[in-house]
């Protein structure tokens, strides 16, 4: 096999504006959340960067993407990088060397722990944090890649879509993030007390790194430099921005008042509703999709207001819901002229794909919330998944790290 | 026009003309932002 340098400047390109998109969403969140916890916030996403890029290459990688073991999971031949060299690997990626295709999954395996810190924000202790994350990239990240991007997994086998992780990064940091959540328990003053973002020009500068990387993300995805990565960029800003619009739109009619911040939000719901679909669909289906990010994830915020959980910055309603939405819009617009590898959808004639899809959906929503709330359960028999009510009122800036954000 | 146009189209529809019926300005009171401006009072 001939390695394709265009293919390979594109991924290696890809992988860096997929990292940008880690740190990206520390700020989104930090702007969120209180003055005196922003650090702590950002931290979390700085920390996973480094946390997962050395589990990966440990044993990450070979869990998701080895050798299949049952269509479950990937054997450990490829732990420490062994057998992942720069020879081509046709399983995966054909036109690129094989490290190339390892350091850019590398990145979306980075990425998914962190969007879970959203829920979790202002009150989970660092150290129970370390460890949660790490187990999860173990045992909930690392089995669902595997079941649909790696060869021989059982969805994949089964054939369902998923172009750039809608089920594997979306849904399942999202509803994790919801089992998250109700596990640990309000936040201080959750209802009572306002708890407003404390910047909100960080969220929307964290909101638009987040697009830029999202290009690598979804046409990334494609693994070649050529129409496909063509057609899924044009697709992802397009959803992107339908979405935007529609969240905006919506919420002015119910809110009155066009939010700056729900704008924001509404471009990450379309931005992760379309990560399914980027490569198998067209423009046209892109912004039905966009249009329904934008209210399904808006309707899911209202119902998290509403039964009361502290899901702190609705990483369920964005992600969990965002990633549902677009799992299943894939099984409805996918079409083989956008992507000849790939199903038709029930638009395109086939009904089949949508109960294909569904089945994605319900295997990622099932073993995340399994895997989480086991995952939860374990760490707080070793370290409290809280800190002390003084250390919450305090901020986690202080008690936890020691350092306050600004000095001002 | 196939079924994923005639959607895209409508969903459009719905958000452009939207806004047509959308209030012309904010409906809540602009908040005190922030008190660090006010005279500091020196008394003698």
């Amino acid at each position: 096999m001939k390695i394709d340098s265009g293919d390979t400047a594109w991924v290696l390109a890809s992988a860096a504006l997929v990292m940008l998109m880690t740190p990206a969403l520390g700020f989104f969140y930090g702007g969120l959340v209180r003055k005196k916890n922003v650090l702590s916030t950002i931290m979390h996403s700085f920390f996973i960067l480094c946390l997962i890029s050395v589990q990966w290459v440990l044993w990450g990688y070979s869990l998701a993407f080895g050798p299949d073991k049952f269509h479950l999971i990937g054997g450990l031949e490829w732990v420490g990088l062994n057998h992942v060299g720069f020879a081509p690997n046709p399983d995966y990626a054909p036109t690129i060397p094989h490290q190339a295709f390892m350091v850019f999954q590398m990145m979306f395996a980075v990425i998914t722990p962190a969007l879970i810190s959203g829920a979790f924000a202002e009150r989970q202790r660092f150290k129970a944090f370390v460890l949660f994350s790490l187990l999860w990239a173990t045992f909930v990240y690392d089995p669902i890649a595997h079941w649909v991007w790696g060869a021989g997994g059982w969805l994949h086998n089964l054939g369902a879509l998923d172009f750039a992780g809608g089920t594997v990064v979306h849904i399942s940091s999202g509803v994790s993030a919801l089992v998250a959540a109700l596990v640990l328990g309000r936040r201080l003053g959750f209802g009572k007390e306002k708890s407003e973002p404390h910047d909100a020009t960080m969220t929307v500068l964290g909101a638009c790194l987040l697009w830029f990387g999202w290009f690598g993300f979804n046409a990334g995805s494609a693994l070649t430099a050529g129409t496909l990565a063509t057609s899924a960029f044009v697709v992802t800003n397009t959803a992107t921005a339908m979405a935007a619009l529609t969240w905006m739109t919506v919420s002015w009619y119910h809110k009155r008042q066009p939010s700056v911040l729900g704008a924001a939000a509404g471009a990450v719901a379309g931005l992760v509703a379309i990560t399914p679909a980027a490569g198998f669909v067209n423009v046209m289906g892109a912004i039905v999709i966009g249009f329904g990010a934008g209210v399904v994830c808006y309707l899911a915020i209202q119902l998290r207001e509403r039964i009361h959980v502290d899901d702190a910055l609705d990483v369920w309603a964005v992600h969990g819901i965002g990633g549902t939405w677009g799992a299943l819009a894939t099984g409805l617009f996918a079409t083989i002229a956008i992507n000849s590898t790939a199903a038709n959808g029930l638009f395109y004639g086939n009904p089949k794909q949508v109960l294909i899809q569904l089945v994605a959906i319900g295997a990622s929503w099932g073993w995340s919330i399994i895997g989480t709330f086991a995952i939860l359960k374990l760490v707080n028999l070793f370290v409290p998944l809280r800190v002390q009510e003084d250390e919450e009122v305090l901020g986690l800036d202080i008690s936890q790290h020691g350092e306050p954000a600004y000095a001002l | 026009m196939d079924p994923t146009t005639v959607m895209a189209v409508i969903c459009s529809v719905i958000v452009f003309a939207g806004w047509l019926v959308l209030p012309h300005s904010a409906a809540a009171k602009p908040r005190v932002v922030s008190e660090e401006r006010k005279p500091v009072r020196v008394s003698a």
